[in-house]
C-alpha cells in the first residue's frame, strides 16, 4: 500500500513459526516439559492421575491470575485479592450456614467478591493520583479485617451443609470440574485480551494512559471493569477454596496476591504495563503448580519450594534483561 | 524574591499538619483514657514500634528513588533467625557481635537486591517479591523450622531491657532509633549522597545526565534498606526475646503505610525524614489507642485499614484544593 510519501508499507510478518518458538511463551513450554520430566524422575508417584487429584487446591490461584494479568497489563497492581478471597469465602460459609440454598449462597459469594473489587476500582478511578499499590494495601487490611470481625474470636467457620461444596468439587473421569472451568476462563481471557476491543484498550492504557485517553478510550471504565473482574474471580477462588479445604478462616488466601503476580510476571507480563500475553501467564501458572506438586510429593520442605520459586521468578525477569543489554553492547 | 513569612511556611508544610494530627490524636486519646500519656506507656509505644520507625527510614530512601521494597520483613526474619540460632547453639555470646553480624547479613541481603535492581534493571516490586520468598524461605531452612526462645538467647535479650546506651535514662532500643534518625536527618539533608537520592527520584534521566551514577545510588539505597532490616532483625529478637522464622510477617506493609501517611510519594522524589517519623508515630499511636478507647481488638485491623485509606484520600483532596487555589491566585 502506497502511503502519502510514496513509500510502501509492508506489514507481512516474516517467519512466524521461528518467532513463535523463540518467543518467551516458546521458552516457557520447554521449561514446562522440563519440569514434568524432572518431577517424573524425582518421584515415582508423579502420574497424570495423581497430579490431577492434587490440583484443585492449587488451581484456585489460577482464577486470580486471569484478572491480575489484565490489571498488570494496565500498569496497575492489586494486592488486596488474598483478602477478598478470605472475605468472600467467609461470607459464603456464613450465608450457606444461615440456611440459604447453595446456589444462592454461591452467587452471593461471587457478589461479595465483585463488590470488594468494585470498591477498589471506584477509589482508583475517583483518585487517579493515588498509586494502586497503596490503595489496595489499605483495602487489603480492611477486607481481611472485616472477615476477622465477622468470624469473631474463633477465627474460623465451616459450612454445616457440605453437599453443595462437595458437588462443585466433583469430577468427570480424572478431571475435576474446576479444571474445565480454568481452561474455559483461560480461553475467554486470552481471546478477549488478544482480539477484542476491551483487551486491546488494556494494552493501550498500559503503554500510555494519556494517549489512550485522548484517542477516545474510556480509561476509567476499563480500569473499573478490570478491578471488578478481579473481585469477582477472587470470589470464585474463595468458593472453590472452601470446597477444597472445607472451611474458611482468618488466614485463608494469605499471600495469594503475590502468587498470582508471580505467575503473571513469570509468564512475561510486565508490571510496568502494556506487555505480555495471557498464554504465557497460563503456561507459567501450570509450571509453578506442577513443580509444587512434584516437589511436595518427595516431601521437600514447603519453604524450600518457596525459595526455588523465588529464584525462578528473579531469573525469569533477569535473563531477558541481561541478554538484551548484551545485545545492545554488541551493536555499539 | 519575596521571602515567605515563617508562619506561612509552617502552614504550607506537610509536617506541620501531621504534627497537628498527632497532637489531636494524643489529646483525644488521653481525654478518654488518662493512662495513655504516662511516661511508661509512651516508652512502651516507642520500644514496640522501634522496628517500624527504623525501617521507615530505609523505606523513605527506597520510595524516594521511586522504588519499593517488600522483602524487608523477610530480610528481618532471616537475620533475626541467623543471630538467634548462633546464640542458641552457643557459637556467639557477645551482644555487640550479634548486632554487627546482623548488620552485615542484612547489608549483604540488601546488596544482592540492589544488584538485581540497579544492574539487572528488574522492576523493584518483582525483584523484592522474589527475594521476599527467598529470604523468608531461608529463614525457615537455616533453622530447620526451629526457633530460638528466650532462654536460648541468654544475655542478648537483656539489651532491650537495659538503658546503658541512653545514659541510664532512655531505653537502649529507643536510643538506637534516635541515633538512626539523627544520622539520616543529616545524611538526607546535607550530604551529597542524600541529595543524589532526591535527584534520582525526581528525574532519573536528568540525574544520570548531570553525572550521578544512578545504578550505584540504587544499589546503595537497597543496601541501606537491607542494613536497617538486619538491625531491626536483631532489635526485634531482643524486644520480643525470641527469633522465629515467621517473625514480623507483613511488616513491610505497615512500613510503607507509615511512609505514605508521612507524605512520602510513591512515585519518588518527595518525602522527608520528619515525615517518615511522624507517619510511623501516627500509626503507632493509632494502634496503641484503639484498645485504650475501647474498640474491640477484633476490629482493630479494619479501623487501621480504613484510617490509612482515609488519610491518603484526604491528602489527595487537600492537594487538589491547594493546586486549585494556587492557580486562582496566579490568574488574579
Amino acid at each position: 500500500m502506497a502511503g502519502k510519501s510514496g513509500r510502501t508499507i509492508s506489514a507481512t510478518p516474516e517467519n512466524v513459526w521461528k518467532k513463535q518458538i523463540f518467543s518467551w511463551e516458546g521458552i516457557l513450554v520447554v521449561i514446562f516439559l522440563a519440569v514434568i520430566v524432572l518431577c517424573k524422575l524425582l518421584s515415582p508417584n508423579y502420574t497424570f492421575v495423581n497430579v490431577l487429584r492434587e490440583m484443585p487446591k492449587y488451581l484456585t490461584e489460577i482464577f486470580l491470575l486471569f484478572p491480575m494479568a489484565y490489571i498488570l497489563m494496565l500498569g496497575e497492581i492489586d494486592i488486596s485479592v488474598g483478602s477478598i478471597v478470605c472475605l468472600s469465602a467467609t461470607a459464603g460459609c456464613l450465608i450457606s450456614n444461615a440456611g440459604v440454598p447453595f446456589g444462592a449462597a454461591a452467587v452471593l459469594t461471587l457478589l461479595v467478591g465483585a463488590a470488594c473489587g468494585a470498591v477498589n476500582g471506584l477509589i482508583l478511578v475517583k483518585f487517579p493520583e493515588l498509586p494502586s499499590m497503596i490503595i489496595t494495601l489499605g483495602t487489603q487490611i480492611v477486607f481481611r479485617g472485616i472477615a476477622e470481625i465477622v468470624l469473631g474470636s474463633g477465627g474460623s467457620v465451616s459450612p454445616t451443609n457440605m453437599d453443595g461444596y462437595r458437588m462443585i468439587a466433583g469430577k468427570i473421569g480424572p478431571f475435576p470440574y474446576i479444571f474445565f472451568l480454568v481452561i474455559i476462563s483461560a480461553v475467554i481471557f486470552a481471546v478477549v485480551s488478544a482480539k477484542m476491543k476491551y483487551g486491546r484498550s488494556l494494552y493501550a492504557i498500559g503503554s500510555n494512559r494519556r494517549t489512550a485517553f485522548y484517542s477516545g478510550i474510556r480509561v476509567n471504565k476499563v480500569i473499573f471493569i478490570a478491578y471488578t473482574l478481579m473481585g469477582l474471580f477472587a470470589g470464585i477462588a474463595g468458593l472453590f477454596l472452601t470446597s477444597a479445604t472445607y472451611a474458611a478462616n482468618t488466614t485463608t488466601g494469605k499471600g495469594f496476591e503475590m502468587d498470582a503476580i508471580a505467575m503473571a510476571v513469570f509468564g512475561g507480563i510486565a508490571t510496568t504495563g502494556g506487555k505480555g500475553r495471557m498464554v504465557g501467564g497460563v503456561i507459567s501458572a501450570f509450571i509453578i503448580i506442577c513443580l509444587r506438586i512434584g516437589l511436595g510429593q518427595i516431601n521437600m520442605n514447603s519453604q524450600l519450594i518457596l525459595v526455588i520459586i523465588g529464584i525462578l521468578l528473579i531469573c525469569a525477569v533477569l535473563l531477558p534483561n541481561i541478554t538484551g543489554s548484551l545485545r545492545l553492547k554488541k551493536r555499539d | 524574591m519575596e521571602k515567605k513569612s515563617i508562619w506561612k511556611r509552617i502552614a504550607d508544610s506537610r509536617e506541620a499538619s501531621l504534627v497537628i494530627v498527632l497532637i489531636l490524636l494524643c489529646a483525644a486519646v488521653s481525654i478518654r483514657n488518662p493512662a495513655f500519656m504516662t511516661l511508661s506507656n509512651l516508652e512502651e509505644i516507642l520500644k514496640n514500634n522501634a522496628v517500624t520507625m527504623i525501617l521507615a527510614l530505609g523505606m523513605l530512601c527506597v520510595l524516594l528513588i521511586g522504588g519499593i521494597d517488600i522483602s524487608i520483613a523477610s530480610t528481618l526474619a532471616f537475620t533475626g533467625m541467623s543471630v538467634g540460632l548462633l546464640f542458641k547453639y552457643g557459637y556467639m555470646g557477645s551482644t555487640l557481635l550479634g548486632f554487627l553480624l546482623a548488620l552485615v547479613i542484612g547489608a549483604v541481603c540488601g546488596f544482592i537486591i540492589g544488584l538485581v535492581i540497579g544492574k539487572g534493571k528488574v522492576t523493584p516490586i518483582i525483584a523484592t517479591m522474589g527475594f521476599m520468598y527467598i529470604y523468608r524461605g531461608l529463614a525457615y531452612v537455616i533453622g530447620n523450622s526451629q526457633w530460638a526462645g528466650a532462654d536460648a538467647l541468654g544475655d542478648f535479650k537483656n539489651f532491650a531491657l537495659g538503658k546503658y546506651l541512653g545514659f541510664g535514662v532512655i531505653n537502649n532500643v529507643i536510643m538506637v532509633t534516635v541515633i538512626c534518625y539523627i544520622i539520616f536527618f543529616f545524611v538526607m539533608k546535607w550530604t551529597k549522597f542524600g541529595r543524589n537520592i532526591y535527584a534520582v527520584g525526581s528525574n532519573e534521566e536528568a540525574a544520570a545526565i548531570s553525572g550521578i551514577n544512578v545504578s550505584r545510588v540504587k544499589i546503595a539505597v537497597y543496601t541501606i534498606m537491607g542494613l536497617l532490616s538486619g538491625l531491626c532483625g536483631a532489635l526485634a529478637t531482643t524486644v520480643y526475646a525470641s527469633a522465629q522464622p515467621d517473625m514480623q510477617t507483613g511488616k513491610e506493609m505497615d512500613v510503607i503505610a507509615a511512609c505514605v501517611i508521612g507524605g512520602v510519594s510513591m512515585s519518588g522524589g518527595k518525602g522527608s525524614v520528619g515525615g517518615a517519623l511522624l507517619g510511623s508515630l501516627i500509626l503507632a499511636v493509632i494502634a496503641k489507642a484503639l484498645p485504650l478507647v475501647g474498640i474491640n481488638s477484633l476490629a482493630q485491623n479494619t479501623v487501621k485499614g480504613v484510617l490509612i485509606v482515609v488519610v491518603i484520600i484526604l491528602n489527595v483532596i487537600t492537594k487538589r484544593v491547594m493546586d486549585k487555589s494556587a492557580l486562582e491566585r496566579r490568574e488574579m
